[in-house]
């Protein structure tokens, strides 16, 4: 594949920014939770195509792959955690809307 | 052939994530994210990652998403969610809805796609592989020993505050039965 890894880079950057909006703009806990494992997936993406970039024909950058694992790692941490939240949320509340946490407000 | 497949899938990925955002369902986003996630794995064979290509799908799309579709099943928030959202002006149109049925339309396209196109690069440019399994488990048991031991230290931590999580729920379980009806 002759991709210049910039191309990669700008895919990278429109996976993020979509991850930002949902991450913004929807009040389903759920789906928060997916824009941000398509964050880390931007993210995964970005370290791949910097290790592509600084690879030679004779030695290949393995920084960004090792890197990239651990961000898989992180995420399936992250989504366990969450999800256990999630459930204590949905047995406290019935609900699993960012709006419906508001004890908290001043 | 491979640039054109580049694109293609990246214009996939894109729609599918925005079919993540914009689907009024989680089941339906859970979908779209599984799409984006393939082209991404395909993406990831393309510029010659072949290891993290099936990391991606056995661990993101085998795991993680499934562990996402287990709770929204076992919340029952097929249709709740969409209730619940209604008062969303944004997202209750019939073009948000067609948006997201052409999300997961073009998201089966892309796994569709994604499993022709598979095989290809590694039947093309054989030993081509930017990270090569031996050098990847040497890179992670020698330079990066460190990091991995923490990662497994994260992983306990990890086991631990789930297990905390769900067991706190059980000492008072009788209260969500008796006021369970507020939904």
């Amino acid at each position: 594949m002759n991709v210049p890894s910039e191309h990669l880079l700008y895919l990278a950057a429109g996976l993020f920014a979509i991850g930002v909006l949902g991450f913004l703009i929807r009040r389903n806990v759920i789906v928060v939770l997916m824009c941000i494992e398509l964050m880390l997936n931007a993210a995964n993406l970005t370290f791949l195509a910097a290790s592509r970039q600084h690879s030679t024909a004779q030695a290949a950058n393995l920084d960004g792959p090792v890197f990239a694992i651990f961000v898989i790692l992180v995420a399936a941490c992250e989504a366990a955690v969450g999800l256990a939240l999630i459930i204590a949320l949905f047995r406290l509340k019935q609900s699993v809307e960012a709006d419906s946490l508001s004890e908290m407000k001043g | 052939m491979a640039e054109i497949l580049f694109y293609v899938l990246s214009a996939l990925a894109l729609l599918t994530g925005f079919g993540v955002v914009l689907a009024k369902s989680p089941m339906m986003s859970i979908l779209s994210l599984l799409g984006s996630f393939f082209c991404l794995a395909v993406i990831y064979l393309l510029a010659g990652f072949q290891f993290l290509a099936a990391a991606q799908i056995l661990v993101y799309a085998g795991a993680i998403l499934v562990l996402f579709l287990f709770v929204i099943m076992l919340l029952n928030l097929g249709d709740m969610g969409v209730v619940a959202e209604r008062s969303n002006s944004f997202l209750d149109s019939t073009a948000a809805r067609l948006g997201a049925a052409l999300a997961v339309g073009l998201g089966v396209i892309g796994l569709v796609a994604a499993s022709k196109a598979a095989f290809q690069p590694a039947q093309a440019e054989p030993g081509k592989a930017l990270d090569g399994l031996e050098a990847i488990a040497l890179q992670l048991f020698g330079r990066y020993s460190l990091a991995f031991e923490a990662a497994s230290i994260l992983l306990l931590a990890t086991m631990v505050a789930v297990i905390a999580l769900a067991k706190r729920q059980r000492k008072s379980g009788q209260n969500p039965t008796q006021n369970g009806g507020r939904a």
